[in-house]
C-alpha cells in the first residue's frame, strides 16, 4: 500500500446520461448528457437555484434522481469506497484534527504505521502539522476546511466532490486548498468535479467548466474556451456577470 | 435537625458494619434499577435513533406520547402492571404480582419513554450530517452506527443518567407490585416507605443517605463516561475513530 501510494495514479471518469430531478411538479435537474472526464477538474457553475448541489449529491449517492444514469467508470454501481465528498460546511467528528483525517484510513483498516504516515503527510502538506492534537470544536473555518479536505483525500479516492468548499474561508486558505487540488490532480491523476460560485476559482483550478442553469446544461467546454469564446450567450453573459444571481 | 444527624452516624454505622439486611436491600435495589436500565436501554436507544431517523405517519403524535410517558405518574404505571399481572388480569397466569420480575417490568416501563425521548432528542440534530458524512468516507452500515453512537454519547450518557435516576429513586410502582416483602421484593425506597410508617426516622434517614451514597456512585461512574474524550481517544476508542 504505501508503495502505490507514492507512484500509482487515480482517476474516475464519470458519465451523465438522462439525469432527472423534480420536487413535486418543480423540476430542479434535467441534464441530457455529460461527461466528467478522468483525471481532470471540472468546475460547475451557474446562478442560485441552478440544480448544482443537487447534481453533486446525487453523484456522490446521497440523493436519487427519477430518471437518468450515471456511469462511475463505466460502471452504474456507485463506488462509494473510491469516492468522497467535501461540503460547504464540514462536519467533522469530535475529535482531534489528527483523528479526524485518520478515520477513513481506519475504516480501510490501513495499518497504525500506514494511518501515521499519511496522515502526517497530508497535515504538512495543509500546514495543519500544529493542529492535530487539537480538538476540531476550536478550529478555525479555514482550518475546519482544510481539516475535511486532508480526511477526504487521505485514502486517495478516485473521485473528489467538492460543494462549495472556500465559500466563507479566508483567500489564504483558500489558495492552500487550491494548491492541494492542483497537486493531486497532477501527481495522482484525481478526479475532482467542485461547485463554486467563484468564476476566477473555477478560471485558476478547472480543466473544464459547465453551466447550469434551471436545472440544464447550458455548456460545458474546457475551460479557456469557457472564459474567452464560448459557444452561448448565455455564458457570456454569465461569465460577464449578468447572470450571477 | 437531630434526627438528620443521627441518621447520618446510623448510616455510616450500617455500613461499616456491614448491615446484612441493609446490604440484602442495597443489592435488590440496585439489581432491579440497573437490569430495567439495562433492557429500557437496549430497547430505548435503537428506537429513539430511528424516530428520529425515520418520516412516518403519527410521528408527532408517538412522540407527544413518548414526551407523556416520560412523566408518568410512578403509581399509575405500577396499577397497570399489576391489574395486567393479577390473576384475572391478561398477564395473571405468569403468576409474577409480588416478584423482583414484576418490579424489574415496571421499572423498565418507567425507564423506557425517558431513554427514548431524550435519545430522539439528541439524535435529531446530528443524525442527517453524520449519516452523510459517514455514507461519503465510505463507511457501512455498521460503523454508520458506531460514528452516530459516538458522536451522540452526552447525549446519550444523559439520557442513561436520567433513566438511573429514575429507577433507583421510584418507590411508588413497585411497592404496588412488589409488595415490599422482606427478603424479597424489598428495596431501599420501599423500606424508607415502611421504617417512616414504624417511627424508625434515623434508620429511615439511613437507607436515605445510603441510597444517595450509591446514586451518587452509579452517576459519577456514569459522568466518568461523559467526559472530554480527547486523551482516551489517542489510544483508540469506540467506533474505531
Amino acid at each position: 500500500m504505501p508503495a502505490a501510494y507514492e507512484t500509482e495514479r487515480y482517476g474516475m471518469e464519470l458519465q451523465i446520461q438522462n439525469l432527472r430531478k423534480s420536487y413535486g411538479t418543480h423540476t430542479v435537474l434535467d441534464i441530457g448528457s455529460l461527461t466528467v472526464h478522468d483525471g481532470g477538474i471540472t468546475a460547475v457553475v451557474g446562478p442560485n437555484g441552478a440544480g448544482k448541489s443537487t447534481l453533486l449529491n446525487i453523484l456522490a449517492g446521497l440523493m436519487k434522481s427519477d430518471d437518468g444514469e450515471v456511469y462511475y467508470g463505466g460502471s452504474r454501481e456507485i463506488p462509494f469506497q473510491k469516492m468522497t465528498m467535501v461540503f460547504q460546511e464540514p462536519c467533522l467528528i469530535s475529535s482531534t484534527v489528527e483523528k479526524n483525517i485518520a478515520y477513513p484510513l481506519k475504516l480501510r483498516k490501513y495499518s497504525g504505521k500506514e494511518i501515521h504516515s499519511r496522515v502526517g503527510t497530508l497535515a504538512a502538506e495543509l500546514g495543519l502539522t500544529h493542529l492535530l492534537g487539537r480538538r476540531t470544536e476550536g478550529l478555525s473555518l479555514g482550518e475546519v476546511q482544510k481539516t475535511a479536505l486532508a480526511r477526504a483525500l487521505s485514502f486517495e479516492p478516485e473521485l473528489l466532490f467538492l460543494d462549495e468548499p472556500c465559500a466563507s474561508i479566508d483567500p489564504h486558505a483558500t489558495l492552500e486548498i487550491e494548491e492541494m487540488l492542483l497537486k493531486r490532480k497532477r501527481e495522482k491523476g484525481t478526479t475532482i468535479l467542485i461547485i463554486t460560485h467563484d468564476l476566477a476559482q473555477a478560471g485558476r483550478l478547472a480543466d473544464q467548466v459547465v453551466l447550469l442553469k434551471e436545472g440544464k446544461v447550458v455548456e460545458a467546454c474546457g475551460a479557456e474556451k469557457f472564459f474567452s469564446h464560448p459557444d452561448k450567450e448565455e455564458t457570456r453573459k454569465f461569465t460577464g456577470g449578468e447572470l450571477l444571481v | 435537625m437531630k434526627i438528620i444527624m443521627e441518621g447520618v452516624a446510623e448510616a455510616f454505622r450500617l455500613i461499616f458494619s456491614l448491615d446484612e439486611e441493609v446490604f440484602e436491600v442495597v443489592g435488590l435495589s440496585l439489581r432491579v434499577s440497573l437490569l430495567s436500565l439495562l433492557i429500557a436501554g437496549v430497547l430505548g436507544i435503537p428506537a429513539g435513533i430511528f424516530i428520529a431517523g425515520h418520516r412516518f405517519r403519527g410521528k408527532r403524535l408517538l412522540m407527544r406520547l413518548i414526551y407523556t410517558l416520560m412523566g408518568m405518574p410512578p403509581v399509575l404505571c405500577g396499577l397497570l402492571v399489576y391489574i395486567a399481572l393479577m390473576r384475572r388480569g391478561p398477564l395473571g397466569s405468569l403468576r409474577l404480582n409480588y416478584t423482583v420480575t414484576a418490579m424489574i417490568i415496571v421499572q423498565t416501563l418507567l425507564i423506557f419513554p425517558i431513554i427514548t425521548g431524550l435519545t430522539v432528542s439528541a439524535a435529531r440534530d446530528r443524525q442527517g450530517k453524520i449519516r452523510r458524512l459517514a455514507r461519503t468516507l465510505g463507511a457501512d452500515r455498521r460503523q454508520t452506527m458506531q460514528l452516530l453512537l459516538f458522536e451522540m454519547r452526552f447525549g446519550l450518557i444523559t439520557a442513561v443518567i436520567t433513566g438511573f435516576s429514575r429507577g433507583i429513586s421510584e418507590v411508588g410502582a413497585v411497592m404496588i407490585v412488589g409488595g415490599n416483602i422482606d427478603g424479597k421484593t424489598r428495596t431501599m425506597t420501599t423500606y424508607i416507605s415502611q421504617l417512616k410508617g414504624m417511627g424508625e426516622f434515623e434508620r429511615a434517614v439511613a437507607v436515605g443517605i445510603i441510597l444517595l451514597i450509591i446514586s451518587f456512585t452509579v452517576n459519577t461512574i456514569l459522568c466518568y463516561l461523559q467526559k472530554d474524550p480527547g486523551e482516551e481517544l489517542r489510544g483508540g476508542h469506540a467506533g474505531g475513530i
